[in-house]
């Protein structure tokens, strides 16, 4: 029996706008087990980058529980969800969210910059994680605007896996990349999925959802419904 | 180590960040330098010439005295017997002084003209040497020793030499009336420069006998009485018994306590330039402020991705942080070193000392740059940094990353 890597028990978050209250998550739990890699797919507005910032601990529910590891987090000071952060969790955004005044090299070994790791040990890693990303060590001395939109998310994808997180957390990764570049990212995420590391993805898009194992439809802040993929729809076998 | 290394990290990020936006670091690193730059200019220049001063008055001896009769008095022999008798009292001596100009080369030139044992002032003055000839008798009273700026002019050619005849033009004061007068004296030596001080300035100086105060300038009544005490232990007790002596009647100089009063007016000149100064780090920390919330502005979505990546909210406190002190460091270097140049210029020129509308003496002294002085200009230019750029720092480490990932 698979270990639960993060656990969410009616999980509810609400925003509050002077007098207007808007609800972001109405009550979900969910169970994400080591080595699973799970789509969330949902309307705009449903509740989808809402529920991924809950599971990355960046932001706080109104009510509920969130365990990651077996630990829960509500009961953790902001140093401590710092440091989960930093060690269980990579973050991949549809925008790479790559600095861009810091050349490649500077953008993937900033994950390891609060573990006070030595620059020459950071550079290894950083190497060693841009290949594993699929990119090239050619574009290490560049700054990420000289690169592609793939190129960059393969970057982005590089600063996730640097600090070997178990967990990797994806918002939209393919949302702002062509067909080729979607495809290179997804047979990415499923490599490091095949070397043990969860990875909660939220999509809109089918064919990209159809590449990981389980998928969860959230509507109005509430999962709704899981269904199993169909691997024959999976964007790496499409045309 | 892994806090040294994050330092260092720290360090070359805020470098980076600054660079990203280089002409507004710059023009914030500009506003910084000013403070370091009128503080370590100023403070070292009122230093440098205040270590001057002083050292020229104690110069003048430590351990002399002199006595002014205030306008109802004159001193008589009998005074100067009873002064002569005090305890610890070495020598007393009067004198007979005037201000007056003599021609030196193209230029007329303020001078002093003191009529008094001369041996005296070799004894009170150490240091102070004959260049050429000899010091004249009490017979010999239409015969001066004269300072070396009156000898030579400003380009250090020669004017006067012995023998020559310098002709004085003096305002004298009797019954009421002044009236211009001219004496004739004949130079029997000449001194070695001196240096001079303010009040005493023996450059610019032609001492003369004491009868040729009566004899040559016509003056009646002594100008003072000029003291010297045993040891410089002794110089307050014996003021307080002069004090008693003459209460009201005259007044009492010492140059020890002479220097105590420009050691004060020191320290308040450079009480009022560093508060002065400060008003400049105020400014600067202005706009330290200013930048850096800009800045923390710009990079919300920034500080979100770092919060993403595990920066905690101190880490990212001190990352903010570190770019206001980084901008200090590079102001304060840039701020001292023109500092630095700029009192060396302002030295250079020199301050006059001014008797009427004419330059008795041009005083110049090197600025006086401690480490204390640079440590306190970095100290205070690093506090801007911190001042400035804690609020914006504390802004952007509470931030919320959801709501700073959001950020557009």
């Amino acid at each position: 029996m698979p270990r639960e890597v993060i656990v969410l028990e009616d999980v509810v978050k609400v925003y509050r706008v002077g007098d207007i209250v808007t609800y972001g998550l109405r009550g979900v739990s969910l169970k994400i087990y080591e080595g699973e890699f799970i789509a969330i797919m949902g309307p705009s507005g449903s509740g989808k980058t809402t529920l991924l910032n809950m599971i990355g601990l960046l932001d706080k529910p109104s009510s509920g529980r969130i365990y990651i590891d077996g630990v829960e987090v509500s009961k953790l000071s902001a140093r401590e969800i710092a440091r989960v952060r930093n060690l269980k969790i990579g973050f991949v955004f549809q925008f790479f969210n790559l600095i861009n005044r810091l050349t490649v090299l500077e953008n993937i070994e900033m994950p390891l910059i609060p573990r006070g790791i030595p620059r020459p040990e950071r550079v290894e890693r950083a190497k060693e994680a841009l290949l594993l990303a699929g990119g090239e060590l050619s574009w290490l001395p560049k700054k990420p605007l000289q690169l592609s939109g793939g190129q960059q998310q393969r970057v982005a994808i590089a600063r996730a896996i640097v600090g070997n997180p178990s967990i990797i957390l994806a918002d939209e990764p393919t949302g702002n990349l062509d067909r080729a570049s979607t495809k290179t990212v997804i047979q990415t995420f499923l490599e490091l999925n095949k070397r043990g590391a969860t990875i909660a993805m939220v999509t809109h898009d089918p064919e990209v959802a159809n590449c990981t194992q389980k998928i969860y439809i959230i509507r109005d802040g509430m999962i709704v419904g899981v269904r199993e993929p169909d691997k024959s729809r999976c964007v790496l076998y499409t045309q | 180590m892994a806090a040294l290394q994050f330092i260092f990290d720290f360090f070359r990020l805020s470098i980076k960040a600054l660079t990203e936006r280089k002409t507004r670091a710059l023009l914030t690193i500009i506003g910084i330098a000013i403070g370091p730059l009128a503080l370590v200019m100023i403070s070292s220049v009122i230093d440098g010439y205040g270590d001057y001063v002083i050292s020229q008055i104690e110069g003048l001896g430590q351990n002399a005295i002199v006595l002014f009769p205030e306008s109802n008095y004159r001193f008589t022999q009998k005074d100067l017997d009873a002064i002569r008798a005090l305890p610890h009292v070495k020598r007393a001596e009067p004198f007979y002084s005037i201000q007056a100009q003599v021609r030196v080369g193209t230029q007329t030139r303020m001078v002093f003209v003191y009529a008094i044992p001369i041996d005296v002032v070799f004894e009170a003055i150490k240091g102070l040497e004959i260049y050429k000839g000899y010091t004249p008798s009490d017979t010999e009273y239409l015969k001066a020793l004269v300072g070396y700026k009156i000898a030579f002019d400003d380009n250090n050619n020669q004017v006067y030499d012995l023998g020559d005849v310098i002709s004085v033009t003096y305002i004298r004061s009797s019954g009421g009336k002044q009236e211009i007068k001219k004496a004739s004296i004949s130079i029997a030596g000449i001194l070695k420069e001196f240096g001079g001080a303010f009040f005493l300035s023996p450059d610019t100086t032609i001492f003369l006998p004491l009868p040729a105060g009566q004899r040559v300038l016509g003056l009646s009544d002594w100008s003072g009485i000029f003291v010297l005490v045993d040891s410089s232990t002794y110089v307050s007790d014996v003021m307080e018994q002069l004090r008693q002596m003459f209460g009201s009647s005259a007044s009492i100089i010492s140059f020890q306590s002479i220097a105590n009063i420009a050691n004060s007016i020191i320290g308040a000149m450079n009480f009022i330039s560093f508060s002065a100064s400060l008003s400049a780090f105020a400014v600067a920390v202005a706009g330290v402020a200013a930048t850096m919330i800009t800045s923390v502005v710009e990079r919300t979505r920034e500080i979100g991705v770092l919060k993403a990546l595990g920066f905690s909210d101190p880490q990212v406190l001190i990352m903010i942080l570190m770019e206001g002190v980084v901008m200090s460091l590079i102001g304060g270097a840039i701020g001292i070193s023109l500092g630095i140049v700029g009192a060396h210029i302002l030295a250079s020129r020199g301050f006059e000392i001014r008797a009427a509308t004419q330059a008795v003496m041009v005083v110049k002294a090197s600025p006086k740059i401690t480490a204390m002085g640079i440590g306190r200009a970095v100290g205070l230019t690093v506090l801007v940094g911190v001042l400035g750029g804690i609020f914006p720092a504390y802004r952007a480490s509470k931030i919320p990353p959801a709501v700073a990932l959001r950020y557009e």
